[in-house]
């Protein structure tokens, strides 16, 4: 699979997580765009629809529940892994009934994100709106 | 509904977002440290004097975010524990497994280590979240009471048909304090608490799904 050309959108209020996580990414040969909050996130999928969305489920103003919901209204094709916190598998499990493709937990293991990206990208390219 | 004190409730909500704000620092810690491995990987025909420091120093941070992140999710399940959907039951399974987490430093402190097994599978229990974590962390104090030196705590789990049951063995040579059992059988009000010889097994009820 051709990483190079996969459009990966990266969404938590932690600036220096998220920028971090792209810059590692990038060193792979993926190219991930950043968002720093809901609002913009959606304004961002909008724009340029994502292959895939990472979501940090806590961030102020618009949650990430919510997102995930209008993303999966009004881009069915977006795969969306949601970022929840340690213990709360409650958020992950809510998200997956939202329509989330998968939900991890923070910190991040680099290595199983990428795999996630991986199968959710094959997901993408397989099914269409599922 | 059992229920739990407002002051329980205030200091799990408060803990659980300075949990959330601890995940993200480590989050961060690790991205940065992270990066910072992959510059050293991509440069690595680059010799600088001090390389090797900075390689071992990546990975005391790599390993010791590892040992924060466990620490974190133990301490953010005791935050959500008092939370309304955990006080009439709970995974016995995850619940033990935080009592080990939560547990290490206080049996290290007795120098001992804490040891845990059980199944992969959940073990739904009627009994809350709260009153599990206290009773098996009271049970693994109770059995490094009289302190110890290289010795381990073994806590397991295993399911049964009426019963699942958190066993905690102290460590060889030690002998507990027999009375300690009615004490810890007093947190319970269902379950009970019975000593064999050489373990404590805590029965908690079954909860049947659906």
């Amino acid at each position: 699979m051709n990483t190079s050309a996969w459009n990966i959108l990266l969404v938590d209020d932690e600036v220096e997580f998220v920028s971090t996580l792209a810059e590692r990414l990038e060193l792979r040969g993926i190219n991930a765009r950043v968002a720093y909050d809901g609002e913009s996130a959606l304004k961002a999928v909008a724009e340029n629809e994502p292959q895939v969305m990472v979501l940090d489920v806590m961030m102020p103003g618009i949650k990430g529940l919510d997102v995930l919901q209008r993303v999966r209204e009004e881009h069915p094709k977006v795969r969306v892994i949601l970022l929840t916190g340690q213990g709360k598998t409650r958020d992950g499990i809510e998200g997956m009934r939202y329509g989330a493709f998968a939900y991890m937990m923070k910190p991040l293991d680099l290595e199983e994100l990428i795999r996630t990206l991986r199968e959710a990208m094959s997901a993408q390219e397989g099914t269409p709106d599922a | 509904m059992p229920e739990v004190a407002q002051e329980a409730r205030f200091m799990g909500a408060v803990t659980a977002l300075s949990m959330h704000e601890m995940q993200n620092i480590l989050a961060i810690i690790r991205e940065s440290a992270g990066l910072m491995g992959d510059i050293l990987k991509v440069n690595a025909r680059v010799d600088f004097k001090h390389r090797p420091n900075m390689e071992r120093t990546l990975e005391h941070i790599s390993s010791h975010v590892d040992r924060g992140k466990g620490l974190l999710e133990a301490t953010s399940r005791l935050a959500h524990s008092p939370d309304d959907d955990l006080l009439e039951g709970c995974d016995l399974t995850v619940y033990a497994r935080t009592v080990a987490l939560l547990s290490e430093r206080l049996v290290r402190l007795k120098g001992a280590a804490v040891n845990f097994s059980g199944p992969s599978t959940a073990l739904p229990v009627a009994v809350g979240a709260l009153r599990v974590l206290m009773t098996g962390y009271k049970a693994v104090q109770w059995a490094v009471g009289g302190g110890v030196k290289d010795g381990v705590v073994d806590l397991n789990v295993q399911g049964g048909q009426d019963f699942h049951v958190l066993s905690v063995r102290p460590p060889q040579g030690v002998s507990p304090d027999l009375e300690g059992v009615a004490f810890l059988g007093a947190l319970l009000d269902d379950g009970k608490v019975e000593w064999d010889g050489t373990r404590l097994r805590i029965l908690l009820p079954a909860r049947r799904q659906g």
